[in-house]
Order: C-alpha cells, then sequence, then structure tokens
C-alpha cells in the first residue's frame, strides 16, 4: 500500500519558514521584487511543501504544483497556439482561471516541467511524481477558435504531452501521472478518449497513472480500467458510486483510492479511512492499493491539508498492521 | 410610460484610507467606532455620488462588507472561519466553516441600509447574500447534507430580509452568484430562495454571474424574485438571446458595463446594449446597472462607468418618450 497525493498543495500557511509566496507575487507586481526572486520563492516553499508531505507520512510525493496557477495555463502558456482570455469557473468549485484559447496549431516546443521535476526528485528522500494535465480536460476547459475539430485537437494535445512526458522520462521520471476530470462530465466522448490516451501513452517507458475526480466511472467501466496506465486514481468521495460501479479491477494494475475529501475541511477518522481500505481489500489486494485525497489539496487551507494527510498515513497504517 | 430605471448592483471602491483603516483596526491598532465613522463617511460620499450621477435605485456600496460571503458568516452563530484559500492567481480569501447550527443574533444589515437611506430620498436597495452562495462558498462541517445546509441559512436571511422591509426597504435584492454551479442545484437555488422571499411585499432581485445558462434558463425564471440582475456586457450580450425564446414576466437588470476592465464603455457601445434589451423586454421589465460589483474598479472609473451608464438611459429615455 503506496499513500500519495493527488497534486496541487496549499501554496501560502501561517508561520510558516518560508517566504509568503502572496506576498511575493504582490511585491513582485508592484516591482519590489524581480522574477527571479519571486522563482526563488516558489523553489522555496515547493521544498517546502515536499518536506511536508514526507513529514506526513507521504510515500510519493509531488511538487506540489506550486509554480502552477492551475491545471490549465501553467501547460498552455508553454505550448504554442495557446492564447488566454477571460475567468471561468473550475468544474463546480469556487475556483477560477483564465481560459485557454486556441488559435493556432498545438506544437511542443520545449520541455515545461521537467526544471520543476528535477528540482523536485532532488529536494526529496521519496520518490517524486510527475503531474500533467490529460490533453481532453485541457481541450476541454480550452476555446476551440482554430480547429472546429474536436478530434483532431484532443489528439494535437495529446501528442504535445505525449513529448512533454517523453522529455520527463529522459530526466529519470519513474512515475507520470495524468489527470483527466473532463472525460466524467462527456463520457459519450470516449471513444476519442481511448484514442487520445493511446496517442498520449505512446513509447513511454515510466509507470503511467490516470487520475479522474469530481465524479464517478459508471458509464465508462469496465473499459476505462484497460486503458494503457498502470493505476487509474477514482474519486470515491465526490464519485461515491465507484463503490458500487468498480466491482473488478484488473489483476495487472493498481487503483488510487480517493478516500480523504481535499474539497471539506471536515477531518476524516482514522476508523473511516481505514474501513474504506478494508471495503477495498476484496476488489484490490494491498499491494496493488494507492491511498490519496480525492483529488488536489489546494481547496482546503495548508493547516488543514496537511492534518488531512496525517489522518490519511495514520488510517492507513492501522489497516496495514492489522492485516500484516 | 415609465421604465429604463437605473440602479447598481452593490459594492463600489472603497477609499484607499478606508481600506488602510480596515486593516488597522484588524490589527488592533485602530478603534472599531473610528472604522465605522470612516464607513459612514464613505458611505455618504457614494450616496452623494449617485445622486448626483441621477441613478434611481441607490446602493449603500458595501463599504463595511469585505467579502460577500464572508460578512456574514462573521456575525451569524454556527460559523468559524478558515485559514486562506486562493480562489483564482494571487487571489485568496478565508472561506467560512459551519461547525454548528446557523442562527441569526442580531440584525446584520440593517444600521448600514438605515444610515445610509437617512441620506436620500430616493429609495435604497437592501442587499442580501443568498443562502445558495452562503453555503456553497463555506465549508460545512456540521450539517449532513449541502441540501439542509442551504435550508437552514435561508430562514436567517428571510428574518434578515423582513427585518429590512420593516424597516421601510422598497427593493431587497439577494444575491445568488453561486447558483449557476451545479445545473443540477438549480432547483435548491429556487426553494431555498422561496424561504427568503416567502411574505415579503418589497421588490425583490437577485444577482446571479459566471455559468452556463443555457442549461438553467427556465430554472432561472423559477426563482420567486421579481428581477433577474445579470451580467450582459461582459458576454457581448450573448445571454440576452437564451431569453428571446423563453419569454418571462420577469424584469430584468441588464449589466451595460464590464466591471473587470478600466476601459469606459463608449456612449453608443451602451445605448446598443440597452436596445439589445429592448428587443426583448419592455421598458418597464428593464432595469440598467452595471455588470456586477464595482468594487474592483478605481473610484474614477466606477464614476466615469455610470455617468456613461445614466447619459444612455436619458439618451433612449428622450428618444423613446419614456418619462
Amino acid at each position: 500500500m503506496i499513500t500519495t497525493v493527488v497534486g496541487n498543495y496549499p501554496k501560502i500557511g501561517t508561520g510558516t519558514k518560508t517566504p509568503n509566496l502572496r506576498t511575493a507575487i504582490s511585491r513582485g507586481d508592484r516591482g519590489e521584487m524581480t522574477p527571479e526572486q519571486i522563482q526563488g520563492v516558489r523553489a522555496e516553499v515547493t521544498a517546502e511543501v515536499i518536506s511536508d508531505q514526507i513529514q506526513a507520512g507521504i510515500d510519493l510525493v509531488t511538487d506540489g504544483l506550486i509554480r502552477w496557477d492551475d491545471g490549465q495555463t501553467y501547460l498552455a502558456r508553454a505550448i504554442s497556439g495557446f492564447s488566454f482570455t477571460g475567468l471561468i469557473r473550475y468544474f463546480d468549485t469556487n475556483t477560477y482561471f483564465r481560459q485557454p484559447v486556441v488559435d493556432g496549431l498545438l506544437k511542443w516546443s520545449a520541455p515545461i516541467t521537467v526544471a520543476d521535476y528535477e528540482f523536485a526528485a532532488a529536494n526529496s528522500s521519496k520518490p517524486v511524481k510527475a503531474v500533467l494535465t490529460g490533453p481532453y480536460t485541457l481541450a476541454r476547459l480550452s476555446k476551440d477558435q482554430k480547429y472546429h475539430d474536436q478530434k483532431k485537437l484532443v489528439l494535437d494535445l495529446a501528442e504535445v504531452l505525449n513529448q512533454e512526458a517523453k522529455a520527463l522520462q529522459k530526466a529519470g521520471a519513474t512515475v507520470i501521472q495524468f489527470d483527466e476530470p473532463a472525460i466524467l462530465k462527456h463520457k459519450d466522448e470516449f471513444p476519442l478518449f481511448q484514442e487520445a490516451m493511446d496517442r498520449l501513452t505512446k513509447g513511454l517507458k515510466p509507470t503511467l497513472a490516470l487520475y479522474t475526480y469530481f465524479d464517478d466511472i459508471s458509464g465508462v467501466y469496465p473499459a476505462f480500467l484497460k486503458l494503457p496506465f498502470q493505476i487509474f486514481g477514482l474519486d470515491y468521495v465526490m464519485g461515491k458510486a465507484n463503490w458500487d460501479v468498480v466491482t473488478e479491477v484488473p489483476s495487472d494494475v493498481s487503483l488510487g483510492l480517493g478516500v480523504v475529501n481535499a474539497r471539506n475541511t471536515k477531518m476524516e477518522t482514522e476508523a473511516e479511512i481505514g474501513d474504506a481500505i478494508k471495503r477495498i481489500a476484496p476488489i484490490v489486494p494491498s499491494d496493488r492499493l494507492y491511498i490519496n485525497p480525492n483529488c488536489g489539496l489546494e481547496f482546503l487551507p495548508r493547516e488543514t491539508a496537511y492534518q488531512k494527510l496525517v489522518r490519511m498515513v495514520e488510517g492507513a497504517k492501522k489497516v496495514a498492521e492489522v492485516t500484516a | 410610460m415609465s421604465g429604463l430605471l437605473t440602479t447598481s448592483v452593490g459594492s463600489f471602491p472603497k477609499p484607499p484610507e478606508l481600506q488602510a483603516a480596515r486593516n488597522k483596526m484588524l490589527r488592533g491598532e485602530l478603534g472599531r467606532d473610528e472604522l465605522e465613522q470612516m464607513e459612514r463617511e464613505a458611505t455618504a460620499f457614494w450616496i452623494k455620488s449617485q445622486e448626483e450621477l441621477g441613478i434611481d435605485i441607490l446602493v449603500d456600496g458595501e463599504m463595511d462588507r469585505g467579502d460577500m460571503v464572508t460578512y456574514f458568516s462573521e456575525l451569524l452563530d454556527g460559523f468559524t472561519i478558515s485559514g486562506l484559500v486562493r480562489s483564482y492567481g494571487n487571489r485568496y480569501y478565508r472561506k467560512p466553516i459551519a461547525v454548528g447550527p446557523i442562527g441569526r443574533k442580531n440584525p446584520m444589515t440593517l444600521k448600514t441600509w438605515e444610515y445610509a437611506q437617512s441620506l436620500t430620498d430616493k429609495p435604497v436597495k437592501g442587499l442580501l447574500t443568498g443562502p445558495y452562495t452562503i453555503a456553497e462558498w463555506s465549508f460545512n462541517e456540521y450539517y449532513s447534507t449541502f441540501e439542509e445546509f442551504v435550508m437552514e441559512v435561508a430562514k436567517v436571511v428571510h428574518d434578515e430580509a423582513m427585518d429590512l422591509e420593516r424597516a421601510g426597504a422598497k427593493y431587497i435584492q439577494i444575491d445568488e452568484p453561486a447558483a449557476s454551479t451545479r445545473p443540477e442545484e438549480m432547483e435548491l437555488v429556487a426553494k431555498s430562495m422561496a424561504v427568503v422571499t416567502k411574505g415579503l411585499s418589497a421588490y425583490t432581485l437577485t444577482h446571479i454571474c459566471y455559468g452556463d445558462f443555457e442549461a438553467v434558463i427556465d430554472d432561472l425564471n423559477s426563482i420567486p424574485v421579481d428581477n433577474l440582475d445579470m451580467e450582459t456586457a461582459n458576454q457581448d450580450y450573448s445571454l440576452l438571446e437564451l431569453f428571446r425564446g423563453h419569454k418571462s414576466d420577469k424584469h430584468l437588470s441588464l449589466g451595460v458595463t464590464d466591471v473587470h476592465t478600466h476601459e469606459i464603455e463608449s456612449l453608443e457601445q451602451v445605448k446598443a446594449g440597452i436596445r439589445k434589451g429592448l428587443e426583448i423586454f419592455t421598458p418597464e421589465q428593464l432595469f440598467i446597472g452595471p455588470d456586477c460589483g464595482l468594487k474592483t474598479r478605481t473610484t474614477d472609473e466606477s464614476i466615469a462607468k455610470l455617468k456613461v451608464m445614466v447619459q444612455a438611459v436619458n439618451e433612449i429615455k428622450a428618444e423613446m418618450g419614456i418619462s
């Protein structure tokens, strides 16, 4: 059983040792800090949130996506063919992002997240998982003014992200996660999604994870778990139906069990986490199980996010001790 | 014939010294009374400004509110406040957390409304945040379902609306910017609004923004208020088209200035927007205002935007023979 996080981690907290990123960015806006100095603060905060995760007992960490404003624009700004328009709501959350506009052919020109991965790997005593937004979700959350052909757009983005993943592979990434929450809101497009996932994962050697959240996979199960990935992250908090839908997991893949609610401050009990792990045991043995929150932790204040991870790890440990 | 009443959504920019005073008060360097005195002065400035501009239905400008949800949760029983969470870019806010039964100790907005109304003969709108938005923009550690949370908040918002009406408010606006978050929950928005507006004889409005309204246009018309206040200018009035095929008896507050841009709209732009509204709604049905609260603009920008708005309305009224 491996404990992990889904992706992002709260960027600021109270009483932290590192400079406050929010203050640094405001000072940058006023011309009181250089972009290089702000990058320095981002690096310090990244190192801090990696160390927070390790201290909480997380086995497989991320860099907390501290440099990302959101799952879309961080990648889109570095991919040729995108511009940006007004703020829109991210799914049913109270968070917003500048909507990417596709107004040119989409092309990968240089590594986007490789330096971030290398920094995280150098600053972590635990394995680091690289995280990318998947091509379907990135396309769905963008406004297309160029392709007028959803399939070609998604497949071109899959190609772009495949090249990014190859760059991560070259840099030594052993686990790469792709986030695809949007497919659960548009299940009728699953055939296109399958094609995109084939293109996305072509020739990649690292362990590949496909994470979904905010909903369940009813309607695309069992085909979903046959996509070319080794780990499937499913949301058992907002997608409670996953408990009934997913009755079997192929024996050659692992399940990422999203059991901690990263969108509400109410603390889970260790018993609740333990019960969830026991409940999934007949479907997936513990050596093919990842335990994680249901989505990224940035919807929570930093302190609550940390406490939830501590609780999750404790709950998982207790079950492991009993079953060992 | 009358119609095309002008109004504002709710918030106006705070003078920089008020923002600074607020921070000082939070650090304990300034007394609450001194802050309240500054808030009253700022309120008086905006009442006077709106009168000079010739606006028909005034607002107090929310000089005493920080965030539209946090303001209420700080005054209600059952809420505590979280650490900072990010909403976008470098914008963070403290999110309320329901930790016990929600209850109202005292009227929350009455004193400010009464003060603002005492300064003018024009009607001043009562400004409340709706139950769905208060619940949706909070964490919930107490109620077993989200619906229960929303319906309990609806009761306290109703009590507040009744207090405003008793004090003489002719217009009460209950904002639900979160209403379009989940199309499948529009019914809950309407059901909770029914609790808020039950027994009110005041004219009621609700401001709704950000969202995919195509899926919910019929539900929007079912929200029990007299007037829907929509941000239409920043979407180039495409929202209006939705109403074309869904004739409604409701009144519409048409947003004619984009509050997210420094640029001041031209007179012709605003007039064109109003004319678009008049293709679908009668002048009596149509109120004219900015898209949203103007608090993110500067004072000068806000006044310039409102000035163009009033002039555009006056010219169209003259053309149409509306008094």
